[in-house]
């Protein structure tokens, strides 16, 4: 799509339409200016201050706020628990959603239920979800570990040369933390990726398969010949904005570890701290607001990296698609 | 629908919420409050205090108690008590003081006033004791929760109340393992020799598969566990001057050891991994437990649960064991007037706090301390003989900001993914950098 410039194109006559299309962008630009824009450059003005919530003075300190984060280690290991999870996540979670989209396309009857179904999760809050997980995990009452133990006892009860079920550590094991919160995170989000999964399968011709079966080519075949690469446009949208969320992974721990009281604010040893919630704890915890922004902006400066990393890979593959 | 028809629905919708929230930001100045001479009246004429604290439990419910008393015998006054939980009391607070709307009395933890009044946060108060009558000094306290309203030589609060913790311990499960005394009542530790005895002899696997199912001893709530073991062996996280951590200090290193030697040599209590620990001694699975005596009350609506308090052990060289104290307090600025009637509250509090005793606590004045209302009160006047020696988490202005770093080191090191040294190296160095950013 290209944009017109105003004026360009259009005669001074018809000027005044500019003026009218303002006004009805004003109502927009006003909620965006007071709560997005005017907040944002704030956030840069306060986080080169050593602003504490308290204090009745925020003395300008330039830079030390980010220097002081990049030499906090908890900051790194904040980075690689989030940097860990989106690597968790993204390919699994995409894996998952195509798989499900794959199925419901091959669906004759009941899709729309299963589209529901699979659907579902994405519009519960992630508060409730993480409830609801938090229970499921709980490794002496949790539901997971009941199914899994009866499992396991069903197969011992026929046979099977198995070691009696220990309850595993879901969310109290340092190891297990961020696997956990992926899998909770891929059943809460999947739904929303098998969607566009499902739109792009929509879009491929079915001619192209005719002539695939005609050729003699199996499921298999069929699926890498055919679906794989007219789907990329879509894979490629959907991990790029799969990136993107889970970069700023936030809610899943705060509901499983901080807003929990007695517990310790991140998880066993740490485990459950991503950069979102450090600057959440720093900032509203310790209110030391002028730090806890100078990690946000940190945050936004490797998720803006890798946005324009990733659009240019989108751009090349449409300049690419249409060779 | 056409879709001009559709725009001019969403642009409607931003307009609604445009004019929404003007009505909102212009809600925000005109409050309820009618200042007359420095007083907030309500209605009819009667001074309003506002008076916040986290009591969300039984605790709560005694606190209602008290303050309905208060408005009973002072009719001029009535009081809108808000409860928030201890979670987010905290942030609600400081905004509330950061940018106004502070109520005129709120409860402060002992350990979280330095940090509030670094930041000149607080009304002073010692006009008030001065004047009041009967006359209330540092006669009238404990001396720990007395020293603690003080910051900088301004006495900024009134100690309501010391809640150390303690050994709760199932006399039952004592019975049965015969850890009794001549009479044949369950005979609590004293020291570690007994208290590793006891705690092995409590340790049982009852169902069979070679895994204990009953355990010695839990860990509960690590930090103020940890607290405890590290002040027995004369550990400290800061320096006396306050300038640096001490948590790599022999003395540290030895008290975690224990701790660690507990769950992994002497095998008496579980790892912490996914144990429920608090529910597995209301269960009457656990022996022994060292947790607040704000508990208490948890434990007596526990059907069935023969338990009993006492001091807890003493595992180091030293006495010492954690407590922490709630604090009565003003804002910076509250008028006079204002002032005086919500001192009015806070003394009556004081006064009253038997009722408070009874929720599970340990009252801070000596008075009602001494009398034998409060004596009669088993499990408090047991853990009120550790008073002495009780100590809190350092009274540093970054004191709240020590825990994150610390409480996953302690973690680490009962969960046996580091050794008490690397541990701790860590935390101090982490305490370190925070004590150096300004």
């Amino acid at each position: 799509m290209r944009i017109t410039p105003v004026g360009a194109t259009i005669s001074p006559s018809r000027r005044g339409d500019g003026a009218v299309g303002l006004l009805f962008a004003l109502p927009h630009l006003i909620l965006f200016g007071t709560f997005l824009l005017a907040p944002v450059i704030y956030g840069i003005y306060i986080s080169l201050h050593r602003w504490h919530i308290l204090a009745k003075e925020h003395p300008l300190i330039g830079l030390a706020n980010y220097s002081a984060a990049l030499t906090d280690d908890i900051f790194w290991v904040a980075l690689r628990n989030t940097v860990y999870f989106v690597v968790l996540v993204v390919p699994l979670g995409n894996l998952v959603s195509l798989l499900l989209a794959l199925g419901l396309a091959s669906l004759r009857r009941g899709a729309t239920f299963y589209k529901i179904v699979y659907y579902l999760p994405v519009i519960i809050s992630i508060a409730v979800v993480a409830v609801l997980w938090r229970w499921i995990y709980n490794t002496e009452i949790g539901l997971l570990n009941l199914y899994l133990g009866s499992v396991v006892n069903w197969l011992r009860s026929i046979g099977l040369p198995l070691r009696p079920f220990e309850p595993l550590p879901w969310l109290a094991n340092p190891s297990w933390v961020m696997p956990s919160i992926a899998l909770l995170t891929i059943w809460w989000t999947a739904g929303a990726n098998m969607v566009l999964y499902l739109a792009g399968l929509g879009n491929i011709p079915d001619d192209y398969y005719e002539a695939a079966a005609i050729d003699g080519a199996s499921p298999w075949q069929r699926f890498w010949a055919v679906t794989w690469p007219l789907l990329r446009p879509t894979t490629l949208f959907c991990l790029v904005f799969s990136v993107l969320g889970a970069f700023q992974v936030f809610g899943q721990s705060y509901v499983l570890f901080t807003a929990v009281s007695g517990g310790s604010q991140s998880g066993p040893a740490r485990s459950g701290l991503t950069l979102a919630l450090y600057m959440y704890l720093q900032g509203f915890r310790q209110y030391e607001i002028g730090y806890g922004t100078a990690i946000a902006y940190l945050l936004f400066a490797i998720v803006l990296i890798l946005t324009v990393i990733q659009f240019r890979l989108l751009e090349r593959r449409d300049a690419s698609s249409k060779v | 629908m056409n879709s001009f028809y559709r725009r001019a629905c969403i642009h409607a919708h931003s307009v609604i919420a445009l004019l929404c929230m003007t009505f909102l930001l212009g809600g925000c100045d005109s409050s309820s409050r009618t200042p007359s001479q420095g007083v907030t009246r309500t209605s009819d004429g009667k001074i309003l205090l506002k008076f916040w604290n986290g009591f969300t439990g039984p605790d709560g419910k005694a606190m209602e108690q008290m303050v309905a008393r208060f408005k009973k015998q002072n009719p001029d006054v009535t009081v809108q008590m808000q409860i928030i939980p201890w979670g987010t009391y905290y942030d609600k607070l400081t905004l509330a003081l950061a940018y106004g709307g502070a109520p005129d009395v709120f409860v402060m933890h002992a350990s979280r006033l330095p940090g509030f009044a670094a930041y000149d946060a607080f009304q002073p108060l010692q006009q008030h004791f001065a004047s009041s009558q009967p006359p209330l000094g540092a006669k009238d306290f404990a001396s720990v929760p007395w020293q603690g309203t003080f910051y900088k030589d301004q006495q900024y609060a009134m100690p309501l109340d010391v809640h150390p913790i303690g050994l709760f311990y199932n006399t039952r499960l004592f019975k049965e393992a015969g850890i009794v005394d001549a009479e044949g009542n369950a005979k609590p530790p004293k020291n570690l020799d007994e208290f590793l005895d006891a705690a092995k002899r409590l340790t049982k696997d009852t169902n069979g598969d070679k895994r204990p199912d009953q355990w010695g001893f839990v860990y509960t709530w690590q930090r103020t566990n940890w607290l405890t073991f590290a002040g027995q062996f004369g550990a400290s996280i800061l320096s006396p001057d306050g300038s640096q951590s001490t948590l790599s200090a022999p003395e540290n290193l030895r008290a975690l050891s224990l701790m660690h030697d507990l769950i992994y040599k002497h095998k008496v209590a579980p790892k912490p991994e996914g144990v429920d620990a608090w529910l597995a001694f209301r269960q009457g699975k656990v022996g022994m437990t060292l947790e607040g005596i704000y508990m208490l009350t948890s434990l007596e609506e526990q059907k069935g649960l023969p338990f009993a308090g006492a001091p807890a052990p003493q595992f180091g060289p030293k006495q010492a064991v954690w407590g922490g104290s709630h604090l009565l307090c003003q804002p910076r600025g509250i008028t006079p007037e204002q002032s005086q009637a919500a001192w009015r509250l806070m003394r009556f509090l004081s006064d009253d706090s038997l009722i408070w005793a009874r929720a599970g606590q340990v009252p801070a004045r000596l008075d009602t301390r001494n009398s034998p209302q409060f004596k009669a009160l088993e499990v408090q006047s047991q853990f009120a003989k550790q008073l002495e020696y009780v100590q809190y988490e350092p009274l540093h202005p970054k004191s709240d900001a020590f825990f994150p770093l610390i409480e996953p080191a302690l973690e680490s090191v009962l969960l046996n993914i580091s050794t008490p040294e690397e541990a701790m190296r860590d935390a101090s160095r982490r305490v370190n950098q925070l004590l150096e950013r300004q």
